[in-house]
């Protein structure tokens, strides 16, 4: 079989010593540009893409995808220490890592994320390795009505993500809806919420929205509350060790989010963000403390850490056999790999069977070094937090703006962050999750989109969205979870008065 | 007013230029003799990556490394509002012989659909280097073989057919497809067309949900070899060289009279000295002569397309003519 020799040519270049080499540098940078906040995976390829002119392609690609992997690998580690994501697919890392990390367990709670993101990221190799060639199909497998209903579903996590109040959960969601519609409409060119202000024609990045709204509106609480916490400023790291009952409580989240983590990547447009969002959600509603999550559960930082990592090789798919970039990230990565003549296709696999499989066998390494480099920096890495508390204040917010001013120079951006930290800190003060804004901002857009396209190829018949089977059983698993919480909330309720 | 002024720049360019080459002296003449004197900074209006970052990243490597520019080049990414930001920033370099940026049909397009308040007559043109086409391709099991089987097609159901491109309406996937599509006779105010941003428009043609794929060449090629798309017809006027490449029949052999360059060149900021042009007019020359270059047009499957600063203008001028005309036919024009 032609697929074996392919795998073995593969795993001759990633074992090879310039091989070896290359994905210990990539993953090297990957997972420091990712470590800081507001730098993620598009900074650090955009930031390689210059050095690999003139590098022969399998050794130079090998490194890129390991800076891309790596920086999703590092990324965790500002949302569980600073509540502060880089990247949008560990916003849901900050909802569990971030309390875990404040209750004393910053050590335990890192160690949790780079441990199920290797597994995450190896199970989804080994996936990827077996069944690549046969998921070209599966990548091409969602039209529009599809993506619709799969970001419906998605969406159906806000009344999970909301502690309390419902009806404030939603009308964050609706802001963040409102926020996305910003700039040109892709279906009509036209301008919206613009006021034609030329900074706003491409709409806003994710990275202000997630910064203002999480790091600067923590950054604001701190300093409100400078005298309650004044004294407890040496915080505990507390130990990295994972007892038995903690690692058997990971196993079932890692499993179940290695598999679905991997298959929602292999969706382009969907991704890691979709597949951290819905793994989340899926190990809550399966949990029988549901009402642990959100405040430090192992299982809430352990199912999007999977998944965020299975869906980074999952977007290989695609990408390799199909030429087509699922995100932006990879869409950056496609540029890579024709800065280097080589061009990502059905044919790839055929043609260029070295750095097809060289790829895919680089990313065992890759995450084995992944997990040796991350595990003995914990300690160190963590001392961020005994740093004093105006010190650390000082350098989130330096680290904010360098992220924001990063995606394109430009200082509009900045005052945008300084504008989303200000609404961040007033939704906390009134209570409003920022989580269903965030939620609704990454997926709204993609979600309108899809929907109107379904409409524009179905000449305004709804009846698109039924008729393809694949959007009518993800709308109605999305009806029931939306129904579930209310139903459960009404049921408990009840419960409460006999 | 602002036609008038481009017409007597072109023709005091032209002035100028026969004044230099008609000199037999060597450069005792003053215009002809400036030279960068710091680094130049070379704008990329949009991310890393992307169709104007290669091209400005493969000229500078070039000029670099072939030594045609001494001085050092560095790319900037402006990404934002299909180039509008980093139009904008340009513009801010008023009379700056330092600053270059490169372009292509959205210069165009992009302020004709009320995106930008800065358009291609606001900015210097330099030379033109490249040219790209664009494909129209279907599913391979699809039943039209032929350009004018699927145009019939429209012409009688324009319902049933659906066609997909990157960009937003009234941006280059739209505009290639109508300009050919109107000149075989489609009523091109009722051509479905669907917006697929994230760049998965091949997914879309792939699945079945849509009919048409409007892109560029080169992302077809890949497809094709593999045998799951064919494409119906290109842009270009002629058969393009190269494997693969050279059997997609041009629309204009399909008895179709229209064609759709996807030019590419840089330009310079407003009121840039006449000298500087000339200059940078000569290195783009070199560069599109060089060998390194070739090599580069060949490995991205670009097409030579070379004009100094004047027949560019003019060019510019004519194309803003016909796109603003088939804008306002579709109802789309600001």
């Amino acid at each position: 079989m032609g697929s074996i020799e392919g795998i073995l040519s593969g795993f001759q270049v990633a074992l090879s010593l310039e091989g070896i080499l290359f994905v210990l540098i990539g993953v090297l940078v990957g997972t420091f540009i990712g470590m800081l906040p507001g730098l993620g995976p598009i900074s650090a390829i955009a930031v390689m893409i210059p050095i690999t002119f003139g590098m022969d392609p399998a050794p130079a690609l090998v490194m890129m995808a390991g800076v891309y992997y790596g920086a999703i690998f590092g990324g965790s580690t500002s949302s569980i220490l600073l509540n502060a994501p880089g990247v949008s697919g560990t916003v849901a890392t900050a909802f569990d890592g971030y309390p875990m990390a404040q209750q004393g367990k910053a050590g335990k709670a890192l160690a949790i994320a780079a441990i199920s993101s290797f597994v995450g990221g190896t199970v989804s190799v080994i996936l990827l390795m077996l069944f690549a060639p046969m998921l070209s199909s599966v990548a091409i497998s969602f039209d529009p009505p599809a993506y619709f209903a799969l970001m419906f579903l998605g969406l159906t996590a806000i009344t999970s993500l909301s502690e309390g109040s419902t009806i404030k959960a939603l009308i964050s969601a609706v802001i963040g809806f409102m926020v996305v519609t910003i700039g040109i409409d892709p279906q009509t060119g036209t301008q919206r919420f613009t006021f034609g202000n030329v900074n706003l024609l491409e709409g806003l990045d994710f990275l202000v929205i997630a910064l203002g709204l999480f790091a600067l509106a923590e950054v604001c609480t701190l300093i409100i509350n400078r005298k309650d916490l004044y004294f407890e400023n040496k915080r505990k790291i507390g130990s990295l060790k994972i007892t038995k009952d903690e690692f058997k409580e990971m196993r079932g989240p890692m499993t179940r989010q290695s598999f679905l983590g991997f298959l929602l990547g292999v969706l382009p447009g969907a991704g890691a963000t979709i597949a951290s969002f819905i793994g989340y959600i899926t190990e809550k509603r399966i949990s029988k403390n549901p009402e642990e999550f959100g405040r430090g559960s192992i299982k809430g930082l352990a199912a999007p850490e999977t998944a965020n990592n299975a869906a980074t090789s999952g977007a290989f798919v695609p990408l390799l056999s199909l030429g087509i970039p699922g995100s932006g990230t990879t869409a950056v990565m496609l540029g890579a790999f024709l800065v280097l003549n080589v061009q990502p296709g059905p044919l790839l696999m055929t043609d260029r069977p070295e750095i097809f499989w060289g790829i895919i066998a680089s990313m065992y390494i890759g995450n084995v070094f992944l997990l040796i480099l991350n595990l003995p920096l914990i300690p160190y890495i963590s001392k961020i937090l005994k740093i004093p508390r105006p010190l650390l204040i000082s350098l989130v917010i330096m680290f904010s703006i360098i992220g924001v001013y990063a995606i394109s120079f430009n200082t509009f951006d900045l005052y945008m962050l300084l504008l989303f930290g200000v609404v961040g800190f007033l939704m906390r003060l009134f209570s409003f999750p920022a989580p269903p804004f965030i939620l609704a901002f990454i997926l709204g857009g993609m979600m309108e989109q899809a929907f109107r396209q379904s409409l524009t190829i179905s000449n305004g018949n709804y009846m698109i969205f039924v008729e393809s089977p694949i959007a009518i059983s993800l709308l109605i698993v999305g009806f029931l979870s939306f129904l579930f919480p209310i139903v459960g909330h009404y049921r408990r309720k009840r419960k409460g008065i006999q | 007013m602002k036609k008038c002024l481009a017409i007597i720049s072109v023709a005091m360019l032209i002035v100028i230029l026969t004044a230099c080459s008609s000199d037999d002296a060597p450069s005792n003449n003053a215009s002809g003799d400036w030279e960068p004197e710091k680094a130049i900074e070379m704008v990329a209006p949009a991310g890393a990556g992307g169709g104007w970052d290669t091209t400005a990243r493969m000229a500078t490597k070039v000029f670099n490394e072939a030594g045609i520019i001494e001085e050092d080049i560095g790319v900037v990414n402006k990404p934002g509002g299909g180039g509008a930001v980093g139009w904008a920033y340009v513009a801010g370099f008023d009379g700056s012989n330092h600053n270059l940026f490169v372009a292509s049909p959205p210069i165009i397009l992009v302020p004709l659909n009320g995106q930008s308040e800065y358009g291609y007559d606001d900015f210097t043109p330099l030379a033109n280097v490249i040219a790209d086409y664009g494909a129209f391709a279907v599913r391979a099991d699809a039943p039209w073989d032929s350009l004018n089987d699927l145009f019939e097609d429209m012409k009688e159901d324009p319902e049933s057919i659906a066609v997909v491109g990157t960009s937003s309406p009234g941006s280059m996937d739209h505009i290639q497809f109508v300009q050919i599509a109107k000149a075989a006779g489609v009523d091109v105010t009722k051509i479905k067309y669907v917006t697929d941003p994230d760049g998965v428009g091949l997914t879309q043609l792939l699945n079945g949900s849509v009919e048409v794929f409007s892109t560029g060449v080169a992302e077809t090629v890949e497809q094709v070899k593999a045998g799951t798309i064919k494409v119906l017809g290109i842009t270009a006027e002629e058969r393009l060289t190269g494997e693969t490449l050279k059997d997609f029949p041009t629309a204009i052999e399909q008895g179709i009279d229209a064609s759709f360059v996807n030019w590419r060149g840089f330009f310079g900021p407003p009121n840039m000295d006449e000298a500087a042009i000339a200059y940078y007019e000569k290195k783009f020359k070199e560069l599109s002569d060089s060998e390194e270059f070739g090599a580069i047009r060949d490995q991205y499957g670009w097409d030579e397309m070379y004009m100094d600063s004047a027949e560019y203008k003019a060019f510019l001028d004519e194309q803003y003519e016909t796109i603003g005309a088939l804008l306002d036919e579709l109802g789309l024009g600001q």
